[in-house]
């Protein structure tokens, strides 16, 4: 992405969050974005299987009533 | 010793010393004089029975607002009981004297908290004391109190437990129960004692262990205690040095104080994890979205009271794509599954936990692999991609290792497979046996402060 395209991504995400940016933060949000743009390639262009699930993994809540069995 | 006269000990430290060091936002003298008698009352015996001890601020404490190092959080109703760990602690007999300085919800490996001020460290006064939780680093290291707790989302623990030149454990992740804390980042946030010894980690790691339904993470583990198998030595143990990354990230004290033990040990084998930037850059981005997710609605109406240093970082990972979170956590299982296979051949590898030795407060950038790096997030270079995958890690300080600056301290990671704590701890010990590693307490020499 360009400077430019960045500043977009910047603006339209700011906008659908409701973030209003404060002009003198604005550099500083734009490096620490292209930051994580510069990264993101070594998690995205690394090959994985439909197996290589997430590692946060959810557990369920049960309500306190219930017991052991049938759970 | 009674436990009164060692919390009058502590508080007159503190009291003596705080001034230039800046590891505590609150004393509780009072509630702490109150526990110590009590605890002489009841004629107390065990390992912890009158130990003062101190808490980064992100822990709950009755009757104060959980600050969390953030002006935000002053206006908090205060903590209507402490946190699960404060109290284990406590019920084994220990003191709780104070609430300790961090960087702002946790965003950082420096503690340059600018609400605050820096905490300074305590053997080099000019410089960092490392961070999240620098407070709960320095406060050891300046002998105020010989336990604190702190928490390691990234390296948090060992990272000022290296600078600061103090022992610190992380436990595997889900192994200690975070309830009654402040979050930074769920998926990766880990709580751990720092102490001047292995034997202090060792005792107040047991003291914490069991189940506590308030923390959704924790992992459904019997009490494995470490205590009575810390001096079985190395015997039986297959131990290496992590290779690769781990030492191209290095400058050469940090190399050189994993020879060190690894010469200690007799260790020859190196071993490499695949792949380990790219779990680094996972929980980069897994931290920088997560923790800006918690902080959105503070970060839509006041961004102007966060930290300078951290605000912007909270904005910008508000703003990142979901497919790349949920990419970062495929790899994140990923690397975790290799590492466990390369635990199938070894059971405890070193690596070290710092890059450097503490760079002078205020350091923008440091070179390492000959580029320039931004200093503050590179602090925690070799510390992220193991915490990424949960291991248990102790950090053990050496000394004298830096050229430049003998008189700095400098960590290494003590790294098993999950839930082998046990063996971080027993390594660690013939370590310190050995005198290879040690913590003692900070001269605390103003000259230096005043000659910057």
């Amino acid at each position: 992405m360009d400077a430019r395209q960045v500043e977009d991504l910047l603006d339209a995400q700011c906008a659908l969050l409701g973030l209003r940016l404060a002009p003198e933060h604005r550099p500083g949000v734009i490096r620490y974005l292209q930051l994580a743009i510069d990264m993101a390639p070594r998690v995205m262009d690394f090959p994985l299987e439909p197996s290589d699930e997430p590692a946060n993994v959810f557990v369920p809540v049960a309500p306190r009533s219930a017991g052991q069995e049938g759970a | 010793m009674r436990a009164i006269e060692r919390v009058e000990d502590a508080l007159a430290r503190i009291a003596a010393t705080d001034a230039r060091v800046n590891a505590f936002t609150d004393v509780l003298a009072e509630r702490a004089h109150a526990r110590a008698l009590a605890v002489d009352a009841q004629g107390r015996g065990g390992a912890l029975a009158g130990i003062p001890f101190a808490v980064k601020n992100l822990f709950d404490l009755e009757g104060l607002p959980t600050l969390a190092g953030s002006k935000i959080e002053r206006e908090s109703a205060p903590a209507r009981r402490d946190a699960v760990l404060v109290r284990r602690l406590e019920a084994a007999g220990a003191v709780c004297v104070g609430a300790l300085n961090m960087d702002e919800y946790a965003y950082g490996f420096t503690t340059e908290n600018s609400h605050v001020g820096a905490t300074r460290n305590p053997h080099d006064l000019a410089r960092l004391a490392g961070g999240s939780s620098g407070g709960s680093a320095a406060a050891v290291a300046a002998g105020q109190v010989p336990l604190a707790l702190g928490s390691d989302t990234n390296g948090s623990i060992r990272v000022p437990a290296s600078l600061c030149g103090v022992f610190g454990l992380k436990p595997t992740f889900g192994r200690l129960p975070r309830t009654g804390t402040y979050p930074f980042v769920a998926s990766l946030d880990h709580l751990g004692p720092f102490a001047r010894s292995v034997a202090g980690l060792a005792a107040a790691y047991d003291a914490m262990q069991g189940p506590d339904a308030g923390d959704p993470a924790q992992v459904a583990r019997l009490i494995e205690p470490t205590v009575p198998g810390l001096d079985r030595g190395t015997d039986g143990l297959r131990l290496g040095v992590l290779g690769g990354w781990f030492r191209r990230m290095a400058l050469p004290a940090a190399s050189a104080a994993v020879e060190r033990c690894a010469q200690a040990l007799g260790i020859e084998r190196v071993v490499d994890w695949p792949e380990v930037e790219r779990a680094r850059t996972a929980a980069f981005l897994i931290t920088n979205a997560e923790g800006a997710a918690l902080h959105l609605p503070d970060l839509r109406c006041r961004a102007h009271d966060f930290e300078p240093l951290s605000r912007d970082r909270f904005l910008a990972g508000a703003l990142l794509p979901a497919a790349w979170i949920v990419q970062a956590q495929r790899v994140r299982h990923w690397f975790a599954r290799q590492v466990a296979a390369s635990f199938e051949t070894v059971d405890v590898v070193l690596a070290p936990a710092t890059p450097c030795t503490a760079p002078p407060i205020g350091t923008e950038w440091i070179e390492l692999d000959g580029q320039r790096l931004p200093a503050r997030p590179s602090l925690g270079l070799l510390t992220q991609p193991v915490s990424c995958i949960g291991l248990p890690v102790v950090s053990v300080p050496l000394w004298g290792l830096d050229l430049a600056q003998p008189h700095l301290p400098i960590g290494v990671q003590v790294i098993a497979a999950p839930w082998r704590e046990d063996l971080c701890l027993r390594v660690a010990r013939v370590l310190e046996a050995q005198g290879v590693v040690q913590a003692p307490v900070a001269r605390l020499d103003d000259r230096r402060i005043l000659d910057e």
